[in-house]
């Protein structure tokens, strides 16, 4: 009983102390790294997706409704990626301030053209989003509008911080800028060269460093590789001597390497999301392994 | 169209003053063109200057006309549609706008052909402030219009440019059809009493036991609605509705409180609240068939329900609903024929508090690691049912289920989820309603049932279940839903996508002897298809 009456006494303690950090709850670990550089350690963060999963098939976790409870801001997608399993948590979360409209929601898209938006929606053509690709944020150019969006929450919500939130971003965005011109320079050798990626997660990133990545082994969107299909891909990969083909964490890296050893490319993991993969704890550093690791696969 | 609008009035104007203006200049013309054959004179020089001015004056004046217009334009756009809740300066679009390289000094270093990375001279090469005259690129993947416009609550924003689509977010209502079909072989004649659920198979051969339509939406900034309405076949093939749920519910209540109102699934245990579609196994366990009801408890009622402030997920729910009819299977159910337990049924109007179904649950759940997440449940039922004039019923409930799922998982595979529920069940039946049964009787009934499901690769799914139900013995009613009974179930299914499966069943049944009943064993296969068109139904721990 006193064990009870004394976490009934933390309730109101948690919520007070709530007051001086903002909690954020981002559902993809890239909105969640982006949240981190602007808010830095006066945000409580959580971050809903695993970075190693595949963000379109995310378990709506019951833990997930209470955290999207307590959030002062919600970081989200806003194109669909997240359809699956976003709705039924905000139902139960039932969380005015994060409501689209308030500045407690962000959605991550907003401001954003999305790339490949299909003319006719049909699931023919396998799981294509109605708004367009929604795997923006590999572009950097992006990120930044991301960064921007999240910094002008974050001042809404705590003007007292605003100043700590802007000079935030004019740092991250000030390092992109001079990263790009180093990313730049390292993709600049390979530009017009021909990728195959798993999923067609990277039309943002092919965009923004040069290189084409529109052949993949998923024969349409979400539909698992068919042989048929493959002997199509590697038909095509000998005839354009295609050297990389993009896989992420989630994906059956088996079937990469077998296209691999019979087109001679090499296989290189890949990750829309910051701690996907190893010495990727931020954006910069998930965006340099990105690009190092392709620069050295097409050399 | 808006903005064409917009656009039209925008040039109308200017037009009209350009065609008012050329008038003078062409007048002016023919001077210089008379004296071009003569030497030039200072008045001829002199001419020419006036006219030079009064050119550039009229160019400049359109200039300026056609910038006012542009001005005009561009606070209509950004006012009219900015989504953006404060501080919409400096905007996004500026952001994006502005060149990542300097790209007229360093073309080599950035490798991009992108206009407006590159061509823009205009903007400061690095900086965070608005780059002049809007945004005339056209990059695709980074240009801003305005914030996206959003018309579900619950949806995602769509894109000016995207056309209406059903389900795309861009409408009031998601509406979706999902058909669930099997074609079944049974070693009993009686498929129709060994199954226990109505929309599992009823018959040998083909079945289509669940047609359903869904519509969900929010109602306005307060309510959210919801309607399932369902179809099916019977074994004659006429088809029969159900409106199986539709009922709204509060968006924004303070303090974590929903509210719900009309026909819906009573929130007791795992499997109840759900839709067949949903569900693991091609059929309704044996003890939700035959204490909750084939149709499961549903009906028209009221809910409340409190998510606890916690730090783990704690939600406390409270309904009651008429329980009246069959979809009140155990509670006021006149039965077919008027006989339920073989006691003639009162089928009346409720009399009181006491005649409607109380329905409590409380669930918890914790997150035992990154991968795992357990989520316990106790629930109960109470009402009063029609065997006699006070004949009551009380059914209690837990549900356990465990979930594992890779930290690696593609499509939501591969995965591990064991779910089971226990039910007790006690059923005072009385005399009858003109108290001709020679006795009345309280039985103690329980049962469950445990699966466990393994996604073992993308689209993959292996299913093993076990199914008991004990009911109290009888001297008194040879009633074919008061055998004891078990079923192994095995399955394994096959979802090409989200959007489709196909599943293969394998079920055993044993029913017990009884004092009137034989045992029996009974082996049944299922092979089940569906389909699902239309929205995409967001997935529910």
């Amino acid at each position: 009983m006193k064990r009870i009456l004394l976490l009934l006494a933390a309730i109101p303690a948690c919520s007070f102390s709530a007051h001086a950090k903002i909690n954020v709850v981002a559902t993809l670990p890239d909105f969640g790294s982006l949240a981190r550089e602007i808010g830095g350690d006066k945000i409580n963060l959580v971050v809903l997706a695993k970075a190693t999963e595949d963000p379109h098939f995310v378990d709506a976790r019951p833990s997930f409704v209470v955290s999207l409870r307590n959030a002062d801001v919600l970081i989200d997608g806003g194109a669909e990626l997240e359809l699956g399993w976003l709705p039924p948590l905000l139902q139960n979360a039932r969380n005015p301030k994060i409501e689209i409209g308030k500045p407690g929601r962000v959605q991550a898209s907003q401001g954003i053209r999305l790339m490949n938006v299909p003319a006719n929606v049909t699931r023919a053509a396998g799981d294509v989003h109605a708004l367009g690709n929604p795997h923006f944020t590999v572009d950097p150019i992006i990120a930044k509008a991301i960064a921007q969006h999240i910094a002008q929450s974050f001042s809404a919500l705590d003007p007292a911080d605003a100043a700590f939130y802007e000079a935030n971003y004019k740092k991250f965005e000030a390092t992109i800028n001079a990263k790009l011109q180093e990313w730049g320079a390292a993709m600049s050798p390979f530009k017009g060269q021909q990728v195959v990626a798993y999923h067609d997660s990277w039309p943002y990133f092919a965009h923004r460093f040069g290189v084409n990545i529109d052949i993949f082994l998923e024969p349409k969107p979400g539909i698992p590789p068919s042989p048929s299909h493959l002997t199509e891909v590697i038909a095509q990969m000998k005839a354009q001597k295609v050297k990389a083909i993009i896989v992420e964490p989630f994906h059956d890296r088996r079937i990469a390497e077998k296209v691999a050893s019979a087109t001679g490319a090499k296989v290189v993991e890949f990750s829309q999301f910051p701690g996907g993969l190893p010495g990727t704890d931020s954006y910069v550093k998930l965006i340099d392994t990105l690009v190092s690791r392709l620069a050295a696969a097409l050399k | 169209m808006k903005k064409i609008i917009l656009v039209t009035l925008a040039i109308l104007p200017v037009a009209a003053v350009s065609a008012q203006e050329a008038t003078p200049v062409a007048s002016s013309s023919p001077t210089p063109a008379v004296s071009n054959s003569t030497p030039a004179t200072a008045a001829d020089v002199d001419a020419l200057r006036q006219q030079v001015q009064s050119l550039t004056e009229t160019v400049k004046a359109l200039q300026q006309q056609v910038k006012d217009q542009q001005a005009a334009l561009q606070k209509a756009n950004l006012t009219g549609e900015s989504g953006l809740p404060q501080n919409p300066e400096p905007s996004p679009i500026a952001a994006a706008e502005t060149p990542p390289a300097p790209g007229a000094s360093a073309p080599s270093s950035f490798p991009t052909e992108d206009t407006s990375v590159v061509s823009s001279t205009t903007a400061p090469p690095v900086s965070g402030t608005p780059a002049p005259g809007g945004f005339p690129t056209t990059d695709t993947s980074v240009v801003t219009s305005a914030a996206p416009e959003t018309i579900s609550s619950t949806g995602a924003g769509a894109s000016l440019t995207q056309p209406i689509t059903i389900g795309g977010g861009k409408n009031y209502m998601n509406i979706s059809l999902d058909g669930l079909f099997a074609l079944a072989y049974s070693s009993a004649k009686d498929l129709d009493h060994i199954e226990v659920g109505d929309h599992d198979p009823q018959q040998r051969g083909f079945n289509a036991r669940n047609i359903e339509l869904a519509f969900d939406g929010a109602v306005d900034p307060y309510f959210e609605g919801f309607a399932n309405i369902v179809f099916k076949l019977d074994n004659d093939n006429e088809t029969d509705v159900e409106v199986e749920e539709a009922f709204m519910q509060t968006t924004s209540l303070p303090f974590n409180l929903q509210l719900k109102a009309g026909q819906f699934f009573a929130a007791f245990g795992r499997l109840n609240p759900t839709h067949p579609h949903t569900w693991d196994f091609a059929d309704t366990p044996l003890v939700n068939g035959l204490f909750l009801g084939p149709d499961g408890l549903r009906g028209v009622g009221a809910q409340t329900s409190w998510t606890l402030p916690l730090p783990w997920y704690s939600q406390l729910i409270f309904a009651s609903q008429n329980g009246r009819g069959s979809t009140g299977f155990s509670f006021r159910n006149p039965g077919d024929d008027g006989m339920f337990f073989d006691r003639i049924t009162t089928d009346r109007e409720a009399r009181g508090l006491q005649d409607f179904v109380w329905i409590p649950r409380w669930e918890n759940s914790v997150d035992l690691s990154p991968t795992q997440v357990v989520l316990a449940g106790v629930s109960g039922a109470f009402g009063s049912n029609e065997t006699g004039a006070n004949s009551r019923t009380q059914i209690y409930g837990a549900d356990l289920l465990y979930k594992w799922k890779s930290s690696h998982a593609e499509g939501g595979f591969p995965f591990v989820k064991w779910q089971t529920e226990f039910m007790y069940r006690r059923f005072q039946a009385g005399r009858g309603a003109d108290e001709s049964f020679p006795v009345a009787e309280t039985f103690h009934d329980w049962g469950m049932y445990s699966q466990v499901l393994w996604g073992f690769r993308k689209g993959w799914v292996a299913g093993i279940r076990g199914d008991y139900v004990d009911m109290q013995d009888s001297n008194f009613t040879d009633d074919l839903d008061r055998q004891s009974r078990w079923r192994i179930s095995a399955n394994l299914t096959w979802y090409p996508t989200e959007f489709s499966k196909i599943r293969l069943q394998y079920n055993q049944d044993f029913l017990e002897e009884n004092f009137f009943l034989s045992g029996r064993q009974v082996e049944s296969v299922f092979l089940q298809w569906e389909f699902i068109l239309g929205a995409h139904g967001a997935h529910k721990f």
